[in-house]
């Protein structure tokens, strides 16, 4: 919505997303444009081009290797189209119950995860943003504070430990509940909403509470939206601390079953004894262990996307 | 304002509160979950307490040589493989807990994360009751009391068992002592086969062409160099990983060594930094030769594995020094081509080097550098360590390498324990690199397991055998290898001090970079090898100095 009103030209800024659709909607205006400035975009377009190449090829390349059959992979034949196309990686991978397990438990820990991580993090922004919270600087240096000084891996384990969260869903999702740089993030961008809003519910009765939740959190969708991706990316790629805490097989999420599909093969082919020689892990199978797990959290991304780029325009403009 | 602030932190209060109510409730809900977990667990164990009861009532109790009246559960922090995944509890460990009494309960770290969450678990003296360590942690942690010191139980009285084989590898074991102390109980191995670096090249096309097989290594290069004139599109030698790992695989063969090395022919054996010697010269004349012929791949400084994997399995190169048992993978890849059905790379036996000698290092099988450390918190430390002694008994072994007796092997009449064909056939191996990782994984085997006195090639050679992997390429390989004389032992490195091991990576450091920047132009012929004495000069006093400390370091263990 925010986006809409803003594109009627209110403000400078909005000018290239004006001019990006008159390219694409009207040829008409193309016209019109001087020689110089369509060489400028013809320019800019083959660069963007060589930049989607370059982005794109590397996923595509794990793509074709995921279904070529293993001896073209291994003679190197594999490089534009796929050579021999076979889905028996897949069958293989689908077929691996540990990674069914573990991507239920990466699903788990992800909804789990990011839950807490927004809330939390919109709990402790609404405070910061308030002008009249009692001690803001101080509080607000001492959670700073924290983006500098970290425990260490050591101490944080120690920690987890005592309170007893070891082995369980919560040692995942519990120590890094508020990330600073997003408590930050969130915070700025609640402050550039007009503080007659929280006033005029203060005057009709609302509580922080209400406001917090009727008022601020639905006018700030854009930046939970994002807010949500951050996370949810975060918990989905991450594995070092399903490692350190978690004891129980059953419970690794998938990153840590890929992690060892993908390094493994690398760690026997350095192994000295006599069978390391047959153990290399045929590359379509990790490739297309590769694809399965990336491929959920790629597909949110055009979905969250238009609430991301608008999210930053948001803060930008407002801030 | 100020009420408003009160009642704004009441509510923060609140809020919290309700939180940390939602927090405590959780975790129970998680719990039920885990214990649903268990549950399905228990369900199998169920089954298996049948099994146990019907066997009880058998001779099966009593056969064995240990028996703990009251059940003892070990946790083992177990390294996972991915060619071999571990499961908990997989048939050999049921059979062992059917036997002993004795409850093997693994918890499974990945490799790639091993070293990170073994760290964090001895550094906060975490961990369960066994744990798989490395020597360098044992060498760190060995005064700090979190491992229970062993040497009080290493006898005739207590490990029966473990003593008998601890005096027969003396010598290579007690290279795990620490101060005379023993931390940790080494897996030790079962009539491993071993290889080595060898030169494993196309032995079809020198048949086809009449070229004999060159039995030495200036043989080798003339060969290789009428290769190339046949096949000029043909790149004949090819590596991995650059120049580091072309002259790590080539230099003792060749009369030398690739950096800090035990070499058995100088001085009755000492240890020698390979490239300040006048040998060396031979390692950088070979690799020149093979340059200038357009026998050495253009490549050679920054090959990669897949790189060799290729140029090997499309047939464009013809040689490779190093791991030899990859030649049987490659050989398999090959023949899928059109026209190379009949292509073989196959191992030859080492040729003669300048010096006139014919000396290879096999790979170390007499360590398994699978070490498992008891944490000192364990309870019941006398059952424990009647546990390990028995898993290094024949029946343990048997158990932990082969499986369940009479279910996926038998004692043949010479005692030697071999795997029930039917049972092996009948695994599934989808998904798996080959047939044995499968049975391997299946049952909860070998030396990836937790074994101790354990096997991995023997086992490896009797499934391939019995599934028809096993081919004349293989048969020709293990014949080859197991009559060259020329494979020897490596030397099991002295454990350094803290303060030597930091003295060691100082003076390496130094060596590698200012050598680094060297091989290549010799190699390329940029540099005349006649001036590899200037290099020797420079870097003389440095290599001295670790040559030093290494072979102190060796005499403080007397032979």
């Amino acid at each position: 919505m925010p986006a809409e009103t803003s594109s009627k030209g209110k403000y400078g800024l909005v000018c290239p997303l004006k001019r990006a659709r008159g390219i694409k909607m009207s040829s008409v205006k193309f016209k019109h444009r001087s020689v110089g400035s369509r060489c400028f975009d013809i320019v800019l377009y083959i660069l963007l081009g060589l930049v989607v190449l370059v982005t794109f090829y590397p996923m595509y390349y794990v793509f074709i290797v995921s279904i070529s059959s293993a001896n073209h992979i291994s003679r190197g034949e594999v490089t534009l189209l796929p050579m021999g196309i076979n889905f028996d990686a897949y069958k293989i991978v689908f077929k691996n119950s540990r990674i069914w397990v573990a991507y239920g438990n990466t699903i788990l820990y992800t909804v789990v995860g990011t839950f807490i991580n927004v809330m939390m993090t919109a709990l402790c922004a609404y405070p910061f943003s308030r002008p009249d919270f009692y001690g803001r600087k101080f509080f607000t240096l001492f959670v700073t504070l924290t983006m500098f000084i970290g425990g260490g891996m050591i101490p944080l384990y120690l920690v987890v430990s005592k309170l007893h969260l070891m082995n369980t869903i919560w040692a995942i999702v519990l120590p890094g509940a508020v990330s600073t740089y997003n408590m930050i993030v969130m915070r700025t961008s609640f402050q550039g909403l007009p503080a007659s809003l929280t006033e005029s519910a203060y005057i009709d009765g609302a509580n922080d509470i209400h406001i917090l939740f009727r008022i601020v959190l639905p006018l700030s969708k854009a930046i939970l939206a994002t807010m949500t991706l951050f996370y949810a990316v975060g918990h989905w790629n991450s594995y070092l601390s399903a490692i350190l805490y978690l004891d129980d097989q059953k419970k690794y999420p998938v990153q840590v079953i890929l992690r060892d599909i993908v390094i493994a093969g690398e760690f026997m082919e350095n192994g000295g004894d006599v069978s390391s020689s047959a153990t290399v892990i045929a590359t379509n199978y990790k490739y297309a262990v590769i694809i399965v797990s990336v491929l959920p959290i790629l597909m949110v991304y055009p979905f969250i996307q238009k609430y991301f780029t608008k999210g930053v325009m948001v803060g930008s403009i407002k801030g | 304002m100020k009420f408003r602030k009160n009642r704004f932190l009441c509510m923060a209060l609140c809020v919290t509160m309700l939180l940390t109510a939602c927090g405590g409730k959780e975790p129970s809900e998680s719990t039920v979950s885990s214990d649903s977990g268990l549950s399905q667990d228990g369900s199998s164990n169920v089954e298996d307490a049948g099994n146990e009861e019907g066997q009880a009532e058998g001779a099966d109790q009593k056969e064995s040589s240990l028996w703990l009246d009251e059940e003892l559960e070990i946790t083992i922090l177990m390294q996972d493989n991915a060619a071999q995944p571990l499961t908990d509890y997989a048939p050999a460990q049921q059979e062992i807990h059917r036997k002993t009494n004795v409850k093997l309960v693994y918890q499974i770290v990945p490799t790639s994360s091993y070293t990170e969450k073994e760290n964090v678990l001895l550094a906060t003296n975490n961990f369960p009751d066994i744990i798989k360590v490395s020597a360098g942690n044992i060498n760190s942690y060995a005064g700090e009391g979190i491992f229970v010191p062993l040497m009080q139980y290493v006898n005739e009285e207590t490990m029966p068992n473990f003593y008998k084989l601890w005096k027969e590898n003396e010598e290579v074991l007690s290279r795990w002592l620490v101060d005379g102390e023993l931390y940790a109980f080494p897996a030790i191995p079962r009539d491993e086969a071993r290889n080595g670096f060898g030169v494993v090249l196309r032995t079809d096309l020198l048949e086809k062409h009449d070229l004999a097989i060159p039995s030495t290594f200036d043989e080798l290069i003339d060969v290789m160099a009428r290769l190339k004139e046949l096949y000029p599109e043909s790149i004949p030698y090819t590596g991995r990983k650059g120049t580091s790992q072309l002259l790590s695989t080539v230099s003792y063969m060749l009369g030398s060594g690739a950096g800090i090395y035990y070499d058995y022919d100088v001085d009755g054996g000492r240890y020698v930094f390979g490239p300040a010697t006048e040998e060396f010269k031979a390692v950088l004349t070979f690799l020149n030769q093979c340059y200038e012929r357009g026998v050495l791949d253009p490549d050679f400084a920054t090959t990669t594995s897949e790189q060799l994997q290729y140029k090997m399995t499309s047939g464009q190169s013809f040689m490779f020094i190093d791991n030899s048992g990859f030649g049987q993978n490659y050989t398999n890849i090959l023949r899928t081509q059109e026209g190379l059905e009949n292509a073989t790379l196959q191992v030859i036996p080492v040729p003669e080097n300048s010096f006139g000698q014919r000396r290879a290092l096999a790979y170390d099988v007499k360590n398994t550098g699978r070490l498992f450390a008891i944490n000192a918190k364990t309870e019941r430390i006398e059952d424990v360590i009647r546990f390990i002694d028995w898993m290094y008994s024949e029946e343990g072994s048997n158990i932990s390498n082969y499986g369940v007796e009479g279910v996926s092997f038998y004692v043949d009449e010479d005692g030697e324990p071999q795997f029930i064909e039917d049972y092996i056939n009948g695994v599934d191996d989808e998904g798996f690199n080959s047939k044995y990782y499968a049975v391997y994984s299946d049952l909860g085997i070998t030396k990836l397991n937790f074994s101790l006195w354990c096997t991995n090639t023997k086992t490896q050679f009797a499934i391939q055998k019995i599934v028809g992997d096993w081919n004349d390429v293989v048969e020709e390989y293990w014949e080859i290898i197991n009559a060259d004389p020329a494979y020897v032992d490596p030397y099991t490195a002295p454990s350094l001090t803290p303060e030597e091991t930091e003295r060691v990576t100082d003076i390496l450091t130094k060596l590698t970079t200012t050598l680094d920047q060297e091989y290549n132009k010799y190699i390329m012929g940029v540099e005349p090898i006649d001036n590899w004495d200037k290099v020797i000069e420079s870097i003389q006093a440095d290599a001295r100095e670790l040559e030093e400390i290494y072979n102190g370091a060796d005499a403080r263990y007397a032979r």
